[in-house]
């Protein structure tokens, strides 16, 4: 494996390049260019905002702040997913004729929806922690925000194991990348991103089988989210989601689950990252 | 596979194939239910044998030529020198003279890594990286290969209006100003107007005088005796004769006459 890297960092320049024509790629016939990027999630909370306030009737304090902290990372997660795993059979002109480490291909990907994940929470905190606060319609800042650095390396490590991993099997499998788009559309009415995990862990279900909890917040997406959540705002209690909650406390941030978060998210890391070489390969003999 | 440095190596040669094999599984589909389906069932490979045993070494600044009928492993044999596969058995030793790691460029299929929606010089800077250029001699050789593709202004629109000339042109431009040690060609010498074909193999006489090794594969047998000092014909996957141009040109055109080529 540290020859593999080696070779990578060999050929960073390339992988420089990789990015730069992503970027410049993405947003190149488009009329509106990059406020793209800006515009679809910020509707998205204004119509997540009249859903949950509006329908089910929440009373949640200055819910955009609320549903961005788990959209921005949900949306990371997604994205560089699915984009990656388009990316090789995108590109196969170029690694069925010329070599280069095969792994720059979906992790030029990943970085690209990374640098969107990063300025997605420089806009969030210019928003939110210091334009609003001047209407009284902000944030606190929080001395628990500083984690955030670190909550974003353990997602990015995530991602970066499941796209080489995914990437990988779409080149044999093609089902892939439709089974992902359904599991992700699923998944985000699964996970706690338009409310809390906490209002899963007070449903009756849970409450008569807690183990169901601990597995819901194994799912390392799960626990990264909750963690942005619960470093980000202050707490909020699950009644001002679920009315019939008044009255329950908000759970604290669990910092143990979080390591083991860590722990899990490496692991996919490594792991990805050893199957895609181990079938890197093969990539060109797909029949 | 060994890629370079090898200390049994001999450092007179920039290309060394001791017993190589490279065989291709043949599947039939690929898809998730037939694996489900398929993890049930006996598992049954079959393989294709693409080259056979296959040994040569070639000194530095030699020009070789590979021929051969179609299916006879050219092309793999290229794909195996420019490390886009892994052979099964044997080994490929790869050396510049310094016995490190050489620069390959491969002329194979020109313009794989192109953009269409990007201009001409965003794609020389791609392209170049591709080719494993770093910026500093990307940043010098810009105008270089700009004024050999004889691209003019036209760099700067994108190549979706290109015609395939011009980006032929761009793509040998590009490949031949490479820092390479290892230049391997597959039949894309025939690209271009007559000016531009002269240019390119005036370009690969200077390549030749500067010592460069270089491979390719023709069916042009004329571009063959004129360009290389030795030919290797390949049949089935094996070496079927390795010499010298002329005689294994002779025996190559005699095969061709009678049939059993």
């Amino acid at each position: 494996m540290l020859n593999e890297l080696k070779e990578f960092w060999r050929f960073r320049d390339l992988l420089r390049q990789m990015l730069a024509r992503e970027l410049k790629i993405r947003y190149k016939n488009s009329i509106f260019g990059f406020l793209w990027s800006i515009v679809p999630p910020l509707l998205q909370v204004v119509v997540y905002t009249f859903l949950v306030r509006g329908v089910f009737s929440a009373t949640a304090k200055n819910y955009s702040a609320y549903a961005l902290c788990g959209l921005i990372p949900w949306t990371f997660f997604q994205t560089a997913i699915l984009d990656s795993c388009q990316s090789l059979l995108a590109n196969y002109g170029v690694i069925r004729k010329i070599y280069l480490p095969r792994e720059i291909i979906p992790f030029s990907y990943v970085l690209s929806n990374m640098i969107h994940f990063v300025l997605g929470w420089a806009v969030y905190f210019a928003v939110f922690a210091v334009i609003l606060r001047f209407f009284n319609m902000g944030i606190p800042l929080l001395p628990s925000m500083l984690w955030l650095p670190v909550i974003i390396v353990v997602e990015s490590l995530l991602v970066t194991g499941l796209s080489l991993w995914m990437a990988a099997l779409n080149v044999f499998y093609e089902d892939i990348k439709f089974l992902l788009a359904t599991l992700f559309n699923l998944m985000f009415f699964c996970l706690p991103i338009l409310y809390p995990a906490d209002v899963v862990y007070y449903s009756d279900v849970v409450q008569r089988h807690p183990w169901i909890y601990k597995l819901y917040l194994l799912n390392p997406i799960t626990g990264i989210i909750t963690a942005f959540r619960k470093t980000i705002l202050q707490p909020e209690s699950p009644g001002s989601f679920v009315v019939r909650l008044q009255g329950k406390p908000a759970l604290p941030m669990d910092w143990p689950l979080f390591g083991l978060t860590s722990l899990i998210s490496l692991g996919i890391a490594v792991a990805g990252y050893g199957y895609f070489n181990y079938k890197k390969w093969q990539f060109v003999e797909r029949p | 596979m060994e890629l370079s440095n090898n200390p049994s190596s001999d450092s007179r040669y920039a290309i060394e194939l001791r017993h190589v094999t490279k065989q291709f599984r043949i599947r039939h589909q690929g898809s998730l239910k037939r694996a489900i389906l398929g993890a049930f069932k006996p598992k049954r490979v079959e393989l294709f044998t693409a080259l056979q045993d296959v040994s040569f070494a070639i000194p530095h600044g030699q020009t070789v030529a590979v021929v051969g009928k179609n299916g006879s492993g050219k092309s793999t044999l290229l794909a195996l020198l420019a490390r886009i596969y892994r052979a099964n058995a044997g080994e490929i030793i790869l050396q510049n003279q310094e016995g490190k790691r050489p620069k390959i460029a491969p002329l194979l299929e020109l313009g794989a890594g192109f953009h269409l929606d990007l201009s001409g010089l965003e794609n020389i800077q791609f392209y170049g990286s591709l080719l494993g250029m770093s910026q500093k001699s990307l940043d010098a050789k810009i105008d270089s290969i700009i004024e050999f593709s004889e691209l003019k202004d036209k760099v700067d629109t994108p190549l979706r209006n290109w015609n395939d000339g011009a980006k032929l042109r761009l793509g040998f431009s590009i490949a031949v100003h490479t820092d390479l040690d290892i230049l391997l060609v597959d039949e894309v010498l025939a690209v271009g107007d007559e000016a531009f074909r002269n240019k390119c193999s005036q370009r690969i006489s200077e390549l030749q005088d500067a010592g460069k090794t270089i491979v390719f594969i023709t069916h042009e047998l004329g571009s063959a005796e004129r360009i290389a000092s030795r030919i290797i014909w390949l049949s089935q996957g094996s070496v079927r004769m390795d010499g010298d141009t002329a005689s294994v040109l002779e025996a190559y055109r005699k095969a061709s006459r009678d049939g059993t080529i």
